[in-house]
């Protein structure tokens, strides 16, 4: 028998008992559409999680800190340094790794203007590969990155940082300035506008102080000269506004001069204040960190809260999806009864076939089809119809989820229906058809031809 | 060997303990083109020998050739294979499908063997026009005569140029007038396509059209009797007049 005649006839047996067929589908229906409301809800409550950690930080960062919480002394720490870095390079799924090396705030002053005028009393210093400085999805809010050329010569500041600057020729409150919103909706202005400036950084002698107390600066070599060339938008992770970058290697040099100026004696060589992992994709962080932890470091991500929220949200998920199966299963059910009763209807239409001589393997097929195509149906309407429940819950619970998480996201959708759970609630709409058209399928086969047709 | 061959064939039916012999020992042949009459009265196994000669019951024992294939040993695959080419069906209650028309009812063994639904209605256009209903295409069973439903059954035995025509009881629920149209079809369109045709009968005008009249009594073969058909169509005016015949009628 041709597919088309197959079809054909299958239909027709369907149409013959449309009321009956619709109610079977509109069981189907029910039942998919509840599936594809609840997994919906899932994708909703996800996103609404991705979102607000979004907002918290970057997801596919880990943070290494060089402290440990063990009470190991010194020695017994593992030290992060070169071959660290190297080690942590070498974890599969691993982007980039991006050392910071943090200079002490006592060990430079940091001045600019004329005369040195403006001095910043006290700054996060952090050394940094600035050709890493993309990657750790940090952008320029004034002023450009550095580029290559000037690496060495650069000075990139936090977006809070130009207000450490104070004046010395003034005193008492007028010798500070705030970032604070104005009438006209402006920043008040620092006294130093970083970006182009020329920025001294003096490496002090810890020995000499002045009348306030401030360490006198080295001496003559002892000094960079630098050129303001940034101001950093906020960064996802806060990590920026109150920091001050510089090129790495710099860095190193600061604190090599340093400790010869001061005479303090470094053996260990250098040892990162902190290391940032970028890793290539969210789900692959959890297995990061945890070889990052079996090397001896403390870390932490996003991730990692990430990750025992999603347990939560599998937990609801399954209930809802639970819940949702059963009507599916009951619409099964349905399927099944309706099928068993077609057969009884035609059980001398099946015997005249056979007797006529169609193979019962097509028989098989016509019954599978029709339990197959009411489910398919039944998927069809069920989408449709999933997809006007949907529109109608995100119209009216738009930004629930956001609100009981206590953010605000961009997409406040609840209930979200992607491509591929329409393409998978259509076959397995199918499926459950044909597997409910199993049973049936076989009883019509076994049918005896000469039972069927005997006179009556 | 004959075209049908029937040897050492035996049914036996389990009634509880009981055991119930339907066929003893049936030895018969049937050659090509042959109208064999089996002749016998209700329960005298002659029904069961049928569907045993048409593959839809299997023997106890015994074997049945049809042109050389041993049908008692085809699973059932084959069977529907044997029977798509070389078996047609013609029913005292027509089994026609109710919800399909005329057309699609002769054409169902067709659609089985898998012929394209144009090759399909052509022929089986043709071959109801043969049988006098060709207007009568678009019709459903219910919308038709007993002896219009039964021409139907005959068109849908034929269209598939089977080698052997079954026929049970063919003209059961059918007036006399008709019963002769039905039957002298029948015989007709065998002759004409030198086929076989079994038929099953308790009724001897019926057995009148055979060549031969094989009587069965409680499971046996009794006599075999050879017999001048009271119809002999003749040769190449069948057509004018199986159209004349449906004038008279209509």
């Amino acid at each position: 028998m041709k597919i088309s005649d197959m079809l054909k006839m299958c239909l027709r047996n369907l149409w013959r008992r449309k009321g009956r067929t619709l109610l079977t589908v509109t069981g189907v229906v029910i039942g998919s559409c509840a599936v594809i409301v609840m997994i919906s809800l899932g994708i909703g409550m996800n996103k609404a999680l991705d979102g607000m950690l979004a907002s918290m930080g970057d997801l596919t960062a880990i943070n290494i800190y060089n402290f440990n919480y063990g009470g190991a002394s010194d020695e017994e720490k593992t030290p992060l340094d070169d071959a660290a870095v190297e080690a942590m390079e070498a974890i599969e799924n691993v982007t980039c790794v991006i050392p910071k090396l943090q200079v002490d705030s006592s060990m430079v002053t940091i001045a600019a203007g004329k005369n040195d005028r403006y001095k910043m009393s006290w700054a996060d210093i952090y050394g940094v590969d600035f050709s890493l400085f993309d990657k750790m999805n940090y952008s320029a809010e004034q002023g450009e990155m550095p580029t290559e050329a000037m690496y060495k010569d650069a000075v990139v500041f936090g977006n809070e940082m130009a207000y450490q600057f104070r004046d010395t020729k003034k005193k008492g409150q007028n010798s500070y300035t705030w970032k604070q919103e104005l009438p006209d909706g402006t920043f008040s202005k620092p006294f130093v506008e970083p970006v182009g400036e020329t920025i001294m950084f003096y490496i002090n002698n810890s020995k000499k102080t002045d009348d306030e107390g401030n360490f006198l600066y080295g001496g003559r070599g002892y000094e960079h000269k630098l050129t303001g060339t940034t101001i950093l938008a906020m960064d996802p992770n806060w990590e920026t506004p109150y920091s001050i970058f510089i090129d790495i290697d710099l860095a190193k040099d600061i604190i090599n001069d340093y400790n010869r100026l001061n005479g303090v004696r470094n053996t260990k060589g250098i040892d990162y204040t902190q290391v940032k992992i970028i890793v290539n994709d969210l789900d692959n962080v959890a297995a990061v960190q945890e070889e990052i932890e079996a090397m001896g470091f403390t870390a932490s991500s996003m991730a990692q809260i990430r990750e025992e929220m999603q347990g939560y949200l599998g937990i609801i998920q399954l209930v809802l999806g639970g819940l949702a199966a059963i009507s599916l299963l009951v619409a099964a059910i349905s399927i099944t009864n309706t099928m068993i009763m077609s057969i009884y209807e035609r059980t001398k239409e099946i015997g005249i076939m056979k007797v006529l001589g169609c193979f019962i393997g097509n028989i098989r097929i016509v019954f599978l089809m029709e339990a197959g195509l009411i489910g398919l149906l039944g998927g069809i309407m069920g989408t449709l119809i999933s997809y006007g429940i949907s529109a109608v819950m995100n119209m009216l619970g738009s930004g629930v989820f956001a609100s009981m998480m206590g953010i605000a996201v961009e997409d406040s959708r609840i209930s979200i229906i992607p491509i591929w759970l329409v393409l998978l609630a259509l076959v397995f709409a199918t499926i459950i058809g044909l597997i409910s058209g199993f049973y049936p399928a076989n009883r019509a086969v076994k049918i005896s031809a000469l039972e069927a047709i005997r006179n009556e | 060997m004959a075209f049908i061959e029937v040897r050492n064939l035996r049914k036996v039916y389990r009634l509880g303990n009981e055991k119930v012999y339907a066929l003893k020992n049936i030895d018969l042949e049937i050659s090509k083109g042959e109208v064999c009459c089996i002749l016998g009265t209700s329960g005298s196994g002659k029904s069961t020998l049928l569907n045993m000669l048409a593959g839809l019951e299997k023997p106890t024992r015994g074997d049945i050739f049809i042109n050389g294939t041993n049908i008692a040993k085809l699973n059932e695959k084959k069977l529907a294979r044997f029977r798509q080419e070389n078996t047609g069906f013609v029913f005292q209650s027509y089994n026609l499908i109710p919800q399909l028309t005329a057309l699609e009812n002769v054409g169902m063994p067709l659609m089985f063997k898998g012929v394209p639904k144009r090759i399909r209605n052509k022929r089986t256009l043709a071959m109801l026009k043969a049988v006098g209903l060709g207007e009568r295409m678009k019709h459903r069973p219910s919308q038709m005569s007993g002896g219009q439903q039964q021409r139907v059954g005959i068109a849908r035995a034929f269209v598939a140029k089977p080698n052997v025509i079954f026929a049970d009881e063919p003209t059961g629920n059918l007036d006399t007038k008709t019963t002769e149209d039905v039957m002298s079809l029948m015989v007709e369109m065998c002759r004409k396509h030198n086929l076989t045709l079994i038929l099953v009968t308790h009724d001897l005008e019926i057995a009148g059209y055979a060549d031969r009249i094989v009587h069965i009594i409680d499971g046996e073969i009794t006599s075999i009797e050879e017999n001048t058909p009271v119809y002999i169509p003749e040769e190449k005016t069948t057509d004018n007049e199986t159209k004349e015949r449906e004038d008279n009628k209509e």
